[in-house]
């Protein structure tokens, strides 16, 4: 069992204007096809460490990128196990 | 000289050609490149493609001066953008004020809105060179009236139509303005902030130098569209109704990624160039074109004499010969490709006094340089004797 937390946003557009603003942040992530466990309006979230989150939601936020959900995810065998939604 | 085929192409306002290398560079990079379909899948692939479409946003919303590049919608083409515009915002009762140089782009939607009791409309006056009657623009406006409809430069004359003015005019009423940038766009300087422009209908294939099949229309904030198509977008796929939110609320099936990808080089191409200088370089060929063309006996040349009001774009006929068969004679005996008849725009030619004849058009590119105007110059005077003019 693993758990990985994800960021999702209103469109591509705003999930690529993410991707550009992290470009030179020491974070890790990438981008994913959103797990379906997680309702989003964008086919593509940013997965990231659940110990970095919050400071990638509020850098994000604070560049007004348009997002719709922070969550972290419990998974094992491609399954979700429970999804708890954290802003 | 007949027999000397050459291969002159002055039918850029038209499309533009040749584009520069990077053009179709980028455009066969993309195509055989294993891109995926923007905005569907999530895999790398569509995130490459993502990241080209995104681009291509941010560059054009640089270029015209737009702070939010998600308010630009892809289109088809100008004609894509001025429909969805029209037929977006447009509702029962509305009335709609037009210049009298509108291409058939804006004419035809209109026409079908009105024909069918949907809406009214008033047409702009224009003077014989393309001028919009600014008094008659004041007198104008009725409570009802909901959109201005601007050509920002003819593309039978050439005239550039001063949008500042009347945009602010409309604001003074509460009215949007649409403006019509087929012609102008790449050619001279647009800034949606300082001219403050509602709704700007653009074509990527002219003088942004891209491939047909692009195009794009600016939606302000505030301002709401409704979908001209509906259907996938690769978000808020549970949702039945096309979502909200731009530019996915104007933008229904897969995007043109391989044409967007050339645009891109395009407008590279004028940055790297330098607008200005562009634009210097197609003045100084149009004013030598304008005046090799009064040497020539017999012909009446349309339009502002003045290079400053103009894009790069002469219209003239030759006597009372027939401009089609003027133009099929340049072309046959001569290599000379330019476009004759009425050019989309049957108001803007009853306006200058060539309705229905129309006028041979040349329109000139970046790549044209005054040996080839020589050349054709030599052409129409041998033609003029030909003729016996």
């Amino acid at each position: 069992m693993g758990q990985n937390c994800y960021i999702t946003f209103s469109s591509i557009h705003q999930a690529i204007r993410a991707e550009k603003l992290l470009e030179k942040k020491r974070y890790a992530y990438k981008m994913v096809p959103v797990p379906r466990s997680i309702s989003s309006s964008c086919g593509s979230a940013l997965q990231c460490t659940c110990q970095d989150i919050t400071a990638l939601g509020n850098f994000l936020g604070d560049k007004n990128i348009e997002i719709e959900g922070l969550y972290r995810v419990k998974e094992a065998k491609l399954r979700a196990l429970s999804v708890e939604k954290l802003s | 000289m007949t027999g000397n085929k050459n291969n002159i192409y002055f039918d850029n306002a038209a499309t533009s050609w040749p584009k520069p290398e990077t053009v179709y560079h980028s455009a066969e990079i993309h195509m055989r490149s294993a891109f995926g379909n923007p905005g569907r899948s999530g895999h790398t692939r569509t995130l490459a493609a993502d990241r080209l479409i995104y681009r291509v946003r941010e560059k054009t919303a640089d270029f015209f001066n737009i702070a939010d590049p998600a308010r630009i919608a892809f289109t088809l083409n100008a004609t894509d953008a001025l429909n969805m515009a029209i037929k977006g915002l447009l509702e029962k009762g509305d009335h709609v004020l037009y210049t009298a140089m509108e291409h058939n782009a804006v004419l035809r939607p209109l026409t079908r809105l009105k024909t069918e009791g949907i809406i009214e409309t008033t047409m702009i006056p224009c003077s014989d060179e393309g001028d919009p009657d600014l008094v008659f623009l004041e007198n104008a406006y009725r409570p009802s009236t909901r959109l201005l409809i601007i050509n920002h430069a003819s593309n039978v004359v050439g005239t550039i139509v001063p949008i500042k003015r009347m945009i602010e005019s409309a604001h003074q009423r509460g009215v949007p303005a649409l403006v019509d940038t087929a012609q102008s766009a790449g050619c001279i300087k647009i800034d949606i902030q300082a001219d403050d422009i509602d709704l700007l209908a653009f074509t990527g294939h002219k003088s942004l130098l891209g491939p047909t099949g692009t195009g794009g229309l600016y939606v302000r904030p505030g301002l709401d569209l409704k979908p001209l198509r509906e259907g996938g977008t690769g978000s808020q796929s549970e949702l039945d109704l096309q979502p909200e939110n731009m530019p996915e609320r104007l933008e229904a099936g897969t995007l043109n990624s391989t044409g967007l990808a050339g645009l891109l080089a395009g407008i590279d191409y004028i940055e790297d160039r330098g607008l200005d200088n562009i634009h210097d370089q197609e003045k100084k060929i149009r004013a030598y074109l304008y005046e090799r063309l009064l040497d020539i006996k017999g012909i009446t040349v349309f339009g502002p004499p003045e290079t400053d009001r103009c894009t790069c774009v002469v219209s003239f006929n030759l006597g009372d010969t027939d401009c089609g068969s003027l133009g099929h004679i340049l072309e046959n005996r001569y290599g000379i490709f330019c476009r004759t008849g009425l050019h989309c725009a049957p108001y803007a030619h009853r306006t200058i006094g060539t309705f229905p004849a129309g006028t041979v058009r040349i329109s000139p590119g970046i790549f044209t340089k005054t040996d080839d105007i020589d050349y054709f110059i030599k052409a129409l005077k041998e033609i003029a004797t030909l003729t016996g003019i």
